[in-house]
């Protein structure tokens, strides 16, 4: 009968290669919240346009008279992702505040970067727990629509003539997703309160558009509009979307803006994210 | 039952009122040196920077207040109607209620994780004064920082096309119904912190989800907002800045300024009292 | 424990939740005046007990008194109690006379009044030279003691001190356990929780004994210890000839077990009056040679506590 050593052995199976542990990290804070009610109830929320839109694509599908108002087309979908904007501002707040603000509260990150852990693993499995529900309720509802649209039809023809809506949706929900995951990420980096992140996070968004109603309101042209983080996003999205751009402010201004948002986020990121912390 | 005597005759207790303002006494400091402060500086020093490049625009000769159509030039905008719009844009719909927002909630969200609340709780007084002396140290804080910012502004744009003897009426009206605000939306929020365990979230939702909702539509939903009060009390004309600010502004409805004031002083004494209320049946348990 | 004192703390049938997890599990106890200890391992529920009796928590079930009346809800006790929390966390950016002086104005001092009961309080804590440093700049000593102050500044009579020794240096837990005897010598009544037994012990014989949410033991370190009498009992016999004690011992229906340690024998006795009654007849006949040392390490709190817990 073999007898088996009590004490602390090291673990000796096959061990995930480096690179991969972002993997876990997402994972754990994904079920984490999956867990919550109001979570799940918040998710339910945000599929309530789409309820609404597929119902529009079914009347419009099955009643030709009301086709000419209720017909599905390139505006539909961009419009559907607007309105997602609300949802993606309170599910950022209520998912990214804490992602890395609460770890660097209990000190985890030490213990976090103590193992076989890359910095750049660290944030992507963060980064991925938000951007994983934020694309939950853009880019799968979306492409859900799109889908339906042709099962309620039973005719591919609206597809064909819209193929770019696919690639639409996707980069669409993807400036979305990114942009809020990034700028919430870097927000949580700077601090230890969830809360207090959650108000920046939101200070940002309001204040934002605030300086730039004020400057409309003040100049009357929408040349200004780049100073809002809203308003470049709703720009670069219309322009992806094959409408005309709602500002006369060069849609390339609004995209450097909104890249050049994500590389500063990544950048506070690289410097706040760092197993050793001064405490003073 | 014989139990051990104190050693010394115990002092009065301090009535509720007085224990608030020790309280509050405790907590301005705190809250004038924290982190927070530096957000509030950030936000109110934004307008006061507007005003000054657009002083400094104008002093440059950009013609901002004017409009030439057909070759004849005509006044567009004044210093007053740009005050107004930043009144309405800056103060109203953003600063006030976020400070609302972000200090109400904390009241006694930020005792408890920072776990200094145990402190004020084992002291002779009623927990419900230790939420209202907080409350008090928040307005004290963001009146005091907003309303200059308010007359920095006043005095740098309203003498472009207008005079500071002029609308000085309107200023001091403005300074009333912000200094209401900040106690209105301060007292919601209040509740709010007590009350619920992710205060922050639920109070942008009120802010930016339900008053902005409740306002563009008719009948009797805009009631039940702090907005609907307190927007009646501007005395500026509202901006049409946005579709949303458009639709709103079809369905806005103005009432008397004595109906606000009395449903301005319902919601702030109702929400407050039941703070009150909240905080002193609530156990509060301290992160381990 | 003696219950002819009326009890400064009484619970009664008292249980508390978190949710699911069970803080105090039908808690009946009555503290009588003086120094008691509240003796648990970390997670025993000692900090759910010491916030319920401080009002910060409201059982579940059952009722809590303290000095006679109810706790929950009624702050006008707390001109007679002085609280010491556990944890950490102060007003950093204030100095510790600003700090002091602040809190006790909420017991209805004046300005003046209280600068001079902080004052007291602060040099009776050994911290009058820190007074006006921010408390962010003080050592987790220094910590402790303003932690200290506030809770004796408007001289409580009942003082509950949660963890008061936790991060003192040796000097400073000494000064403090002295002070802490003293306060009880002037007529204050004390409870302090500790996790490290000997702390209690240095203070007082009066404990209270918990585990699992539940009272274990109350009273007397050695009334306790009688209690648990038919528990194994540990004696050390350092001896000449411990290998011939072993066979005097071995026919003794006592005695569950022996091992050997250098010079010396170690047995585990059920009966221990009599097995202390034969080793004193075996070191006065010599006839295992002479018998140097009879110890029990089972005479500290310690060995109490495992038995107990067992």
């Amino acid at each position: 009968m073999p007898i088996h050593d009590q004490s602390y052995r090291r673990y000796g199976g096959q061990r995930s290669s480096l690179g991969q542990s972002w993997m876990v990290i997402a994972r754990a804070g994904i079920m984490n919240m999956l867990r919550k009610r109001a979570f799940m109830g918040l998710l339910l929320f945000a599929w309530l346009p789409f309820v609404v839109r597929a119902v529009q694509i079914y009347v419009a599908s099955n009643y030709p008279q009301t086709a000419t108002f209720l017909a599905p087309d390139a505006k539909m979908f961009r419009d559907f992702l607007e309105q997602q904007d609300f949802f993606i501002f309170v599910m950022t707040i209520y998912v990214g505040a804490g992602l890395i603000a609460n770890d660097r509260r209990a000190n985890a990150l030490q213990i976090y970067l103590s193992k076989p852990l890359l910095r750049s693993e660290y944030i992507a499995g963060k980064a991925a727990v938000l951007f994983t529900f934020l694309m939950l309720v853009t880019w799968l509802p979306a492409i859900l629509l799109l889908f339906l649209q042709v099962m309620f039809k039973g005719s591919f023809e609206f597809l064909r003539a819209n193929l770019f809506l696919f690639p639409a949706i996707t980069i669409g929900a993807l400036l979305q997703a990114l942009l809020a995951t990034f700028t919430m990420l870097a927000l949580s980096s700077l601090s230890k309160s969830s809360r207090y992140v959650g108000i920046l996070y939101a200070g940002v968004v309001f204040f934002t558009a605030a300086i730039y109603g004020a400057m409309y309101a003040i100049t009357g042209s929408t040349s200004l509009s780049w100073l809002s983080l809203g308003s470049n996003l709703a720009q670069v999205v219309d322009v992806i979307f094959r409408q005309t751009p709602r500002y006369t402010t060069p849609w390339q201004v609004s995209l450097i803006v909104v890249l050049g948002l994500i590389a500063l986020s990544i950048s506070v990121l690289e410097r706040r994210v760092r197993g050793v912390e001064i405490v003073t | 039952m014989n139990h051990p005597t104190p050693a010394r005759p115990l002092p009065p207790a301090p009535s509720f009122v007085a224990s608030s303002l020790r309280i509050m006494d405790l907590s301005i400091s705190e809250m004038l040196w924290s982190r927070r402060t530096v957000f509030m500086l950030l936000i109110v020093s934004a307008p006061v920077l507007i005003a000054l490049f657009v002083r400094l625009l104008v002093g440059l000769g950009a013609p901002l207040f004017e409009e030439t159509r057909n070759g004849v030039t005509t006044v567009r905008m004044t210093g007053p109607a740009i005050f107004g719009m930043m009144i309405w844009i800056f103060y109203l719909r953003f600063t006030v209620p976020v400070l609302g927002v972000f200090y109400g909630t904390s009241l006694i969200a930020d005792e408890v994780e920072d776990k200094t609340i145990t402190y004020l709780f084992t002291r002779p007084i009623a927990k419900g004064a230790v939420l209202v002396g907080k409350y008090l140290a928040y307005l004290v804080c963001t009146v005091f920082v907003v309303l200059p910012s308010v007359m920095l502004v006043y005095l740098l744009i309203v003498p472009m096309q207008g005079s500071l003897g002029g609308s000085f009426l309107d200023l001091l009206k403005d300074l009333s119904l912000l200094a209401l605000g900040l106690a209105v939306y301060g007292a919601v929020f209040a509740f709010i912190g007590a009350k619920f365990k992710r205060p922050l979230l639920i109070g942008l939702i009120f802010i930016f989800g339900w008053e902005q909702a409740a306002l563009a539509f008719p009948g009797y939903l805009k009631y039940y907002t702090v907005a609907y009060y307190l927007q009646a009390l501007v005395p500026h004309a509202m901006p049409n800045d946005s579709t949303l600010s458009m639709i709103q502004g079809i369905f806005r409805q103005t009432p008397g300024m004595a109906t606000s004031l009395l449903g301005l002083f319902v919601i702030w004494a109702i929400f407050l009292s039941v703070a009150a209320w909240v905080v002193e049946r609530r156990e509060y348990v301290l992160e381990q | 424990m003696s219950t002819t004192a009326t009890p400064i703390v009484s619970a009664e049938k008292v249980s508390k939740w978190y949710g699911q997890v069970i803080g105090l599990n039908d808690v009946s106890v009555a503290v009588p005046p003086g120094i008691t200890g509240l003796l648990g391992p970390n997670g025993a529920g000692k900090s759910t007990f010491m916030k319920l009796i401080t009002g910060q928590l409201a059982p579940n079930k059952g009722s809590i008194k303290v000095l006679g009346e109810p706790i929950w809800r009624n702050p006008h006790l707390y001109y007679q109690i002085g609280f010491c929390p556990e944890q950490d966390a102060f007003y950093e950016r204030m100095t510790g006379l600003e700090w002091v002086t602040a809190l006790v104005r909420l017991n209805g001092l004046g300005e003046k009044e209280a600068n001079e009961a902080a004052i007291r309080a602060l040099t009776v804590v050994d911290l009058m030279e820190a007074a006006n440093k921010k408390i962010g700049a003080y050592s987790k000593g220094m910590r402790q003691r303003v932690k200290l102050a506030q809770s004796i500044v408007h001289d409580p009579q009942l003082l509950i001190l949660d963890e008061p020794l936790a991060g003192m240096d040796p000097i400073a837990r000494r000064k403090t356990i002295r002070m802490i005897r003293e306060w009880a010598r002037n007529g204050k009544s004390i409870i302090v929780s500790s996790h490290i037994l000997h702390e209690i012990e240095s203070m007082t014989a009066n404990i209270l004994l918990i585990n699992n949410g539940r009272i274990l033991a109350e009273g007397d370190v050695h009334a306790i210890r009688d209690l648990i009498d038919e528990h194994p009992h540990t004696v050390y016999v350092r001896a000449d000839n411990p290998r011939g004690l072993a066979r005097d011992f071995i026919d003794r229906t006592d005695v569950r077990s022996m091992r050997f340690e250098e010079g010396a024998v170690v047995v585990e006795t059920g009966k221990p009056d009599a097995f202390y009654t034969r080793v004193t007849e075996l070191a006065a006949s010599g006839e295992y040679g002479t018998i140097e040392e009879v110890t029990s390490p089972d005479d500290n709190l310690q060995a109490v506590f495992q038995y107990l817990v067992k």
